[in-house]
């Protein structure tokens, strides 16, 4: 079987995230509101060199961004 | 005297025996004919092995009934329904985001998915308004990644459009 999403670079997991974020989103207000806190996720990180920390980053933009980067990278 | 007296409590004894159940079991009982049934999400257990009659999955491989006495497999299932008759004879669905069915040996049915939800809880409106934007990503001039996403919202909203009215 060969998936449209695979070929796009993305992984299962990603597949599924999308899938529960738009059944989630499809859901009667009452509802909704209390599933979609489920799909939140606020996790950072931030790299240290040298002692010193960097930058703090948003895992899922850094997630999107390094996506993005894997598709634009010739296929190895 | 003696004797006439054993006698007598020897028959008072016996319709007290008779009332005890015979411990044998038939053919017929020992066939179970339901399945195990466990439904998860990783937030709420809506099965949690519960004795069903029969659960229609929607797999990748294609749709399949699942009944007692199954052969094991894994089947990875497409968003779409999921339909349990319970042994009252009742008939639920519930919409899967996807995940995995496992038909285990002995009658026992898991299913693993990241968000289920019974049908009628979905709102036909919410579904209409994101096939038009999903359409709209899916045909715009966005990333591959942005296109693929849109278009597995589509094949999810298009599958819970079948069920929602």
């Amino acid at each position: 079987m060969s998936f449209a999403w695979k070929q796009a670079g993305l992984t299962y997991n990603r597949y599924l995230a999308v899938a529960a974020r738009v059944v989630r989103r499809s859901l009667k207000d009452d509802k909704r509101l209390a599933a979609e806190r489920r799909g939140d996720m606020d996790l950072r990180f931030a790299k240290w060199t040298n002692g010193k920390q960097g930058e703090m980053t948003n895992v899922a933009d850094a997630n999107a961004a390094a996506y993005v980067e894997k598709a634009n990278a010739p296929a190895s | 005297m003696n004797s006439l007296r054993v006698a007598r409590a020897a028959l008072r004894a016996r319709p007290a025996a008779l009332r005890i159940p015979v411990q044998q079991r038939g053919y017929a009982e020992a066939v179970n004919d339901k399945i195990k049934l466990s439904l998860s999400l990783p937030h709420q257990s809506i099965y949690k092995s519960q004795d069903v009659v029969q659960v229609n999955i929607a797999a990748e491989s294609g749709e399949m009934g699942v009944l007692a006495h199954h052969v094991p497999s894994i089947e990875q299932l497409k968003p779409g329904i999921v339909e349990v008759i319970e042994e009252s004879g009742a008939t639920k669905q519930f919409f899967l985001s996807g995940g995995f069915a496992v038909v285990q040996p002995n009658s026992v049915l898991s299913i693993n998915a990241v968000e289920g939800f019974p049908i009628e809880d979905f709102s036909a409106d919410a579904i209409r308004a994101q096939v038009a934007e999903a359409q709209k990503v899916a045909n715009g001039s966005g990333s591959e990644q942005d296109i693929a996403e849109a278009k597995i919202e589509l094949e999810v909203l298009e599958s819970l459009q079948a069920y929602v009215k």
